[in-house]
């Protein structure tokens, strides 16, 4: 009776061991099968964006194309074209008056809605003009091509013509201000707060609020930056200076943490080797100590400017969540960035925007993984267990 | 003159930078003169280099700021070409003194290393100044919120209703945050009754179980999670999950809203598992060995040992992991403001639409209302109430993790 | 110097001198009502893809933050433009006069109507704007007394009307539209019943009454939100309350409701027949047209009859043109640059 019992008992213990290993694995599954999911997800709707529809059409370089453009195409066909291509036959014609007069057969990017139309989505053509896309498509006089425009433009209010090339070339723009800000500030408070900091109040002050300024919602560093860059120092609003020096100190943090902990990993028996040597304890922190934990420091910085290049909720409020069809040309003309575009994308009515903002997230998502990516592989290569 | 800023800082580099490269040489070169030779020399040349770029940059620089602190603070416009020729002279002035006091008996190395240890001090002051700078810009404009709307009615009061704070009528009663901190609270809590569980087990999972090989794996897939931008996760939380958990309750007979809790909360959940999973993996690395062998000595099985020892024994960093978790979801802004919705409701059912703080916050920066009405300082209210928040659970969770440090290191 | 490098070395002085003067600037600068951005932003690429100038940048702030940025001075670092869903208001008119903005130019660039639509396969559906206003005030008359909004049904307003429940998602306090909405429907509902509204009115006076029931009927939700159009389609009994253009972008969708007997369309919104519409305006500040290029250009291209014009490239995306014998004049009065005075604005 007693041994059935404890057979009982043991059995029961052992299920309950199965169970637990079983949960800790389906945790790590799940999570697993979200980031799958979400993948397939994100890829699936954007992949439309990648081709755009084109039309071939007839282009009479006449008269009144000069005033208007879309007079060089036929009156049916002249709705199913983009504006983006209609809009520039005047310039064109400007500029060397000698087509004037002549025709040409080409293939134009078509309008959103005949693009939505060929790949079979919800769209407001008519009647009459589906059939003529669809005559066209039969004679080969409609296609859908790799969409370079995506790659190569900036914003635009026309869905086929909107890329994200402007949003990338501001993301630059701030990720150099911020690297330029944080990344000295960064190192030189770790180095300092390791190497030379005496044990005294105002330090410890300075360690908590390391810790705290991590946890601060990203949010109120844009109130900052609004009242403190914007409003009192007057630097220009939506620029890249003023969005990279909003997330330079956001990115502080990150920065002093992880350099603090590779520089802790270093033994005191480097140190106390170089000052044994007769060095300073500044050319020991710049012989021995630096050059040790440079890659605990690039990982983090790598990291920490990974999260700044998708950060969005502080530059809604210093003005970069804003119309800014071209790429800035300094630091100080208006901006956007990557994720900001995103977000502005995703709000727009058109359902045209909803793939592009799809293709857009792939993007940044490709940059950050990028970034993270070579973070692993430095911690790997270099990664020195002393 | 009239010089846009870019010039005026492209003059100062070209102007004053190579007029440092000269100082540099001319002061090593010094070194190398008669008047150095068979003298004992304090310093080496290049630090001697070092102490004339001091020279040479830093009036320039204590210049250039003076013109901007007096730029900012209104007293006077100093004109762009004036301001780079005064910092060229002042450079140039400064490259003679430095290079005429170089001298055998000069500690030059001290002067700069001092100088160098200075420098740091500052830069390690920064991130108290931005500390500061938020407390302040969020305090100041959040005082003028509080003169027109009283803090008790703004911490008690459970209807916000913005559209009636208008002038001639009273403000109580039409301010109050209740309802947006119960939507911050709902969406938190969701976020965490994914967050927690997933995290912790897949914590326990990598640092107990798990193969070296398939750690290699699953590691930096969690770390992915963790570094999706919250743009995205917002724009997946509105496209993706909210039409699915409306669907799902329909397939359970139950009425859910486009704009539901539910929905931010699930996907920050996912957000919020890595910071989870590799604070607590952490802690749990951090239990000393002897707990384990000893428990498993006993004959226990390791889930055994994990529950009744390893865990009891991780818990204070766990909490803190737990807090500092909450606080990164109370702050969360872009997957509430794409997927939550604008609705202030005081409701205990994750399906009804709720708004939050952070959400509210953007709004009345984006909205159509004059700046300088109540409700868009109520932004800086809100925002005061969210800083108090987040660093005082910081604050806890930092206490928290020392104890359990002392405990075990 | 390649750009990029000049570019590099100015940040590098910038992180070593500090930051903060003044600059001159290559790009118009807009800021202002989010219902006249995508306007102002369809023309600002025109204007960018056509001439030489660059695209002016267009931001999203509401009206309110418009004009206060606008009226920040005449320094170069503040908008040159402002776009606004309501008319400048005094108050704001003199703070600018302080600021030192005393030349500004008001230009009207058509209407923006505020459809209440429903699900497209839904019949059509037909109120009053006094239906409309009992149905979503916070108070309403009964029995000669002022009680909470009991309504949960059309019928129970008008025996007439559906029996089907109210559930209407509109723009959220923070809202221009919610604004115009409220002003126009609510306020004039109770200005009929003054008596009753005067003293729960702002300042007494019903015309200024806009609180919206707080119960649930009426759901507020982001303007531009995909979501409302998805809640529409799904749930037949509920209406969305935005701008006309938004109807017009899902039109295959989604259906304007008739108030008082008309429906939406470009034509009865610009004749007045549809009764809840507003204007849109831009404001020009005189001071920096001659110091930033591309200014005058865009404003001349919104202006023209290709932008604004009864058959205008901004009407396909939902703006209502002016008639043609208003356009014409105000066409005039902007491009000669006429000043905003008082007077204009209180009448």
């Amino acid at each position: 009776m007693q041994a059935h019992v404890s057979q009982n008992y043991l059995k029961k213990r052992a299920g309950r061991d199965k169970r637990f290993i079983a949960f800790s694995y389906a945790a790590i599954l799940l999570a697993g099968a979200f980031l799958v999911f979400f993948f397939v997800d994100i890829v699936h709707s954007a992949w439309p964006a990648f081709e755009q529809a084109e039309l071939r059409v007839e282009v009479n370089y006449n008269d009144q194309a000069r005033k208007m453009g879309d007079n060089a195409l036929d009156e049916n066909v002249s709705y199913l074209v983009s504006r983006g291509f209609t809009r520039l036959i005047p310039n064109l014609l400007r500029e060397d008056p000698s087509l004037l007069g002549t025709s040409e057969d080409k293939w134009v990017l078509a309008d959103s809605e005949v693009d939505q139309y060929l790949k079979g989505k919800p769209n407001r053509l008519r009647k009459a003009e589906r059939q003529l896309v669809d005559t066209m498509r039969a004679e080969g006089r409609a296609r859908l091509a790799f969409n370079k425009g995506f790659f190569l433009n900036g914003d635009s209010k026309l869905p086929e013509m909107a890329g994200i090339w402007a949003a990338a070339v501001g993301s630059l723009y701030v990720l150099i201000i911020t690297l330029a800000f944080s990344f000295p500030l960064g190192v030189a408070t770790a180095i300092y707060l390791e190497e030379f900091a005496p044990d005294n109040r105002l330090m410890q002050v300075v360690e908590v609020n390391i810790n705290n300024l991590a946890a601060i919602p990203s949010i109120l560093f844009g109130l900052l930056g609004l009242s403190i860059f914007i409003n009192f120092m007057g630097v220009p609003r939506s620029s890249a200076l003023v969005g990279g020096l909003t997330l330079s100190l956001m990115t502080l943090p990150v920065i002093i943490i992880s350099t603090r902990a590779a520089i802790l990993a270093i033994p005191d028996s480097i140190r106390e080797g170089a000052l044994a040597l007769g060095a300073t304890r500044w050319q020991m922190v710049i012989t021995n100590i630096l050059p040790l934990s440079l890659p605990g420091i690039l990982t983090g910085t790598i990291i920490g400017l990974a999260r700044a290049i998708g950060e969005t909720a502080p530059l809604m409020i210093v003005g970069m969540m804003a119309y800014i069809p071209e790429a800035p040309d300094g630091f100080t003309s208006a901006a956007t960035v990557l994720p900001a575009q995103i977000y502005t994308w995703s709000s727009d009515s058109m359902r045209a925007f909803t793939e592009r903002t799809s293709a857009g997230i792939i993007v940044l998502l490709a940059v950050m993984l990028l970034m993270n990516g070579a973070a692993i592989y430095l911690r790997n290569k270099y990664e020195t267990k002393w | 003159m009239n010089l846009d800023t870019g010039t005026i800082f492209f003059y100062l580099f070209c102007g004053v930078l190579p007029l440092a490269v000269v100082a540099y040489f001319l002061a090593t070169r010094k070194t190398f003169s008669p008047s150095f030779k068979g003298q004992q020399m304090r310093s080496t040349p290049g630090s001697y280099g070092w102490y004339a770029v001091v020279w040479t940059l830093s009036p320039a620089m204590l210049g250039s700021l003076v013109a901007a602190l007096l730029k900012l603070t209104g007293v006077a416009d100093v004109p762009g070409g004036a301001l780079v020729a005064a910092a060229i002279i002042l450079a140039a002035a400064g490259l003679s003194v430095g290079v005429a006091t170089v001298k055998p008996g000069l500690r030059a190395r001290q002067v700069v290393e001092r100088l160098i240890v200075k420098m740091l001090f500052v830069a390690s002051l920064v991130s108290i100044f931005t500390t500061l700078g938020i407390v302040l810009s969020v305090t100041f404009e959040a005082i003028k919120f509080f003169d027109m709307v009283s803090l008790w009615d703004f911490i008690t009061g459970t209807t916000w209703n913005p559209d009636e704070a208008v002038p001639g009528r009273g403000t109580s009663g039409v301010f109050g945050s209740v309802p947006l901190f119960a939507g911050t609270f709902m969406v938190t809590a969701i976020a965490m009754l994914v967050a927690v569980p997933i995290g912790l087990f897949s914590a326990i999972c990598m640092s107990e179980y798990a193969s070296p090989a398939f750690r290699k794996v699953a590691k930096p897939a969690l770390e992915i999670l963790a570094g999706i931008p919250t743009v995205v996760y917002g724009f997946f939380a509105a496209i993706t999950v909210s039409p699915l958990v409306v669907h799902v309750a329909e397939y359970f007979g139950l009425q859910a809203d486009f704009t539901n809790a539910l929905s931010p909360g699930l996907v920050m959940g996912v957000m919020i598992i890595p910071l989870i999973s590799s604070l607590s993996d952490d802690v749990i690395n951090s239990v000393p060995n002897s707990l384990r062998e000893g428990a498993l000595a006993m004959g226990a099985y390791r889930s055994e040992t994990i529950k009744n020892v390893i865990l009891p024994a991780a818990l204070p960093g766990i909490v803190s992991a737990f807090l500092l978790a909450v606080s990164r979801a109370v702050g969360e802004t872009m997957i509430v403001v794409m997927a939550a919705g604008l609705r202030a409701n005081l409701t205990w059912n994750p399906l009804e639409g709720m708004t939050t703080v952070t959400v509210r916050i953007v709004d009345a920066f984006t909205g159509d209302q004059a700046f300088d009405s109540p409700e868009t300082l109520s932004a800086f209210g809100l925002g005061l109430v969210l800083l108090v928040v987040t660093l005082l659970l910081n604050v806890i969770s930092l206490v928290v993790i020392r104890r359990f440090r002392q405990q075990y290191e | 110097m390649p750009k990029f490098l000049k570019n590099l070395i100015v940040a590098a002085a910038v992180i070593a001198f500090g930051a903060g003067m003044a600059q001159a600037r290559d790009q118009v600068k807009i800021v202002g009502s989010s219902t006249v951005y995508p306007f102002s932003s369809y023309v600002a690429e025109e204007l960018g893809a056509t001439t030489k100038f660059k695209s002016p940048v267009v931001e999203s702030t509401g009206s309110g933050g418009g004009h206060k940025l606008f009226g920040n001075g005449v320094g170069l670092d503040t908008p040159d433009i402002t776009n606004s869903s309501r008319r400048m208001k005094a108050s704001e008119f003199e703070k600018d006069q302080k600021a030192g903005i005393t030349e500004i130019t008001e230009a009207l660039i058509g209407y923006d109507g505020i459809a209440i639509a429903q699900n497209g396969a839904n019949p059509d559906f037909s109120v009053t704007k006094d239906e409309l206003a009992m149905a979503v005030a916070a108070d309403v008359p009964m029995n000669g007394k002022m009680v909470k909004n009991p309504y949960k049904t059309w019928d129970q307003i008008n025996p007439a009307l559906p029996k089907r429940p109210i559930l209407i998602y509109g723009p959220p306090t923070s809202s221009g539209t919610r604004d115009a909405f409220a002003e126009m429907v609510l306020g004039h509902f109770a200005n009929k019943n003054k008596d009753l509204y005067n003293p729960i009115s702002p300042s007494n006076k019903a015309e200024k009454y806009e609180a919206v029931r707080e119960d649930g009927v009426y759901v507020p939700a982001g303007e531009n939100d995909n979501l409302i159009v998805q809640k529409l389609t799904k749930d037949k009994d509920a209406f969305g309350i935005f701008g006309y253009s938004y109807l017009e972008e899902n039109s295959d969708r989604i259906k304007g409701a008739k108030i008082d007997g008309v429906s939406p369309d470009p034509a009865t919104i610009a004749s007045g027949e549809y009764p809840i519409s507003r204007s849109l305006y831009f404001y020009v500040k005189k001071a920096h047209l001659d110091k930033v290029p591309g200014m005058r250009e865009y404003i001349e291209l919104f202006m023209s009859e290709k932008m604004i014009g009864s058959r205008g490239l901004l009407k396909r995306i939902g703006l209502i043109p002016l008639a043609d014998e208003l356009r014409a004049k105000v066409q005039k009065d902007v491009l000669s640059y006429k000043n905003l005075t008082l007077d204009d604005l209180k009448k």
